[in-house]
């Protein structure tokens, strides 16, 4: 099985935290890392780790919203995968502090895939590793296809209100990021943004628990708000 | 493809292709060599596209990070068209295309509904009778597919493909353009030219919602307005949906171009 299907297998069926907890245990298991996290960097009230495979990832995690820098902060500012091969590395200097303290605890590589939901850069997958050195190409399209399905379980926690998605127990993160990257989803996304004065990512959400509330398709949905048959209610 | 199926004979017909195709070729390598807009430039090599190869519709399909195929550009943004690109997810010439790295050529789609059962039906609804698809191939990967759609039966000739191929080069080198492509950096790049089209989309619901428009007239006005003040389609449409506070001044200016008479 190819490492992307791999990783769908992994978070098919689960939602929210524990799809992101689910996906960073499958990187340290498919990829050659030692340590993955999720992390929200949106909206200041919603920033920090969310998934991890473990203590130690999540330690690794969030010391960046301690320190304000960090691999997380700087993909999602900068809107690219940061790949630092080797933090000892004495011409690596982009994190003094953050650097030296991932260093105390071993750690030499590390790597920052953005996350992006609804076109906005909302999050990022850090790996970790003990050893120096690139990731492997292979690694690497298996943490990018990481990185984009991270985009479901950020999505949930995105949305408040997250009883029906929760319960579903067919859930399935490859048709759900198909059906949200159509162009009518996106489309009916612009409408919503401006008829509800919110963000992209935020209109995406609300798309998407109409959807989940009203049992049908987020296709069907946005076809609906664009033909203006549809009118969602502000908050 | 029709007169060029005259073969021999066909060299009245067949220089005036050869110009208008490096005609293209030049003031496309021309754009790439200056700042230019993803979307947009793939946009117009899919109209470049339509007009050489006598085609109705032409767009550029990318593998996302799940090797699922997605559109990037069109010729046409009618709903029934992107239904056939969208379609492509599952099943059709350009998955056939992306999945095996060679061109994919049927003179006559509807010899072909039991290797496409759900495709077939929506490419003769939309009028199409023949499809194609040439592979986008950079750094030993298969990036994704160029989707041909004709109105008349025939298949692409030799020449025929050889133009696609060209056009599919320029359009990887556009997506690729900042580094020499390897298969680390390859995939973010797709991502991100993936991303851009997300956030114009999302920019042609918003103006649909705020000037009353219909998503194509939406797209055409974006890209009018992007070049005449010489700016990027993306920014353009980032800027219209991300940053409320400019908002009312760039709608007011959109509204302001919609309503001036064309030129």
């Amino acid at each position: 099985m190819a490492i992307h299907e791999q990783l769908l297998a992994a978070v098919d069926g689960r939602r929210g935290v524990e799809a992101a907890d689910r996906l960073c245990e499958a990187c340290v298991v498919l990829l050659d890392v030692d340590a993955a996290a999720i992390s929200l960097v949106f909206d200041g009230a919603s920033s920090g780790t969310l998934g991890s495979s473990g203590a130690p990832a999540r330690m690794y995690d969030e010391l960046q919203f301690t320190l304000g820098e960090g691999p997380c902060l700087e993909s999602v500012a900068r809107r690219i995968p940061i790949l630092v091969v080797d933090l000892a590395d004495p011409r690596e200097a982009r994190w003094p502090a953050y650097g030296p303290a991932m260093l105390a605890y071993q750690i030499r590589g590390v790597y920052a895939l953005p996350v992006v939901v609804a076109g906005e850069y909302i999050g990022a997958l850090d790996l970790f590793r003990a050893q120096p050195g690139e990731l492997p190409g292979e690694d690497l399209a298996g943490a990018v296809a990481a990185a984009e399905l991270a985009g479901v379980p950020l999505l949930d926690i995105l949305d408040g209100d997250l009883e029906a998605a929760v319960t579903d127990p067919n859930s399935n993160a490859w048709v759900e990021l198909n059906t949200l990257s159509r162009a009518e989803v996106s489309q009916a996304t612009g409408m919503l943004i401006a008829q509800l004065e919110v963000e992209p990512a935020e209109a995406l959400v609300r798309l998407r628990a109409h959807a989940y509330a009203t049992g049908r398709s987020a296709t069907d949905v946005a076809r609906d708000i664009l033909d203006r048959r549809l009118k969602l209610e502000a908050d | 493809m029709r007169a060029r199926k005259s073969g021999k004979e066909g060299n009245v017909t067949v220089t005036p292709r050869e110009t208008r195709v490096l005609d293209a070729v030049v003031s496309l390598v021309d754009s790439l060599l200056d700042d230019f807009d993803v979307v947009d430039l793939l946009t117009v090599l899919t109209e470049r596209c339509a007009e050489l190869l006598d085609i109705e519709a032409a767009g550029f399909l990318l593998a996302d990070p799940l090797q699922q195929l997605r559109l990037l550009a069109a010729t046409s943004e009618q709903a029934r068209e992107l239904e056939l690109y969208q379609l492509q997810a599952d099943e059709g010439p350009c998955v056939d295309c992306y999945v095996t790295g060679q061109p994919v050529s049927v003179a006559d789609v509807r010899e072909a509904k039991e290797r496409w059962p759900r495709f077939v039906p929506a490419a003769v609804g939309a009028g199409f009778v023949s499809v194609h698809a040439v592979p986008m191939r950079a750094a030993g990967i298969v990036l994704g597919a160029l989707g041909l759609f004709g109105t008349r039966s025939g298949e692409l000739t030799e020449a025929d493909l050889l133009v696609g191929q060209t056009l599919t080069h320029i359009a990887c080198v556009a997506i690729l353009q900042e580094h020499p492509p390897t298969p680390a950096t390859v995939m973010p790049q797709l991502r991100s030219a993936l991303t851009n089209r997300v956030i114009v989309e999302q920019a042609k619901g918003l103006l649909r919602e705020m000037l009353d428009l219909s998503v194509e007239e939406a797209f055409h006005l974006l890209r009018t307005y992007a070049r005449a003040n010489d700016e990027h389609l993306t920014d353009v449409a980032r800027r219209l949906v991300t940053d409320r506070y400019s908002r009312p001044m760039l709608v007011g200016e959109l509204a302001e171009l919609a309503a001036a008479p064309p030129r």
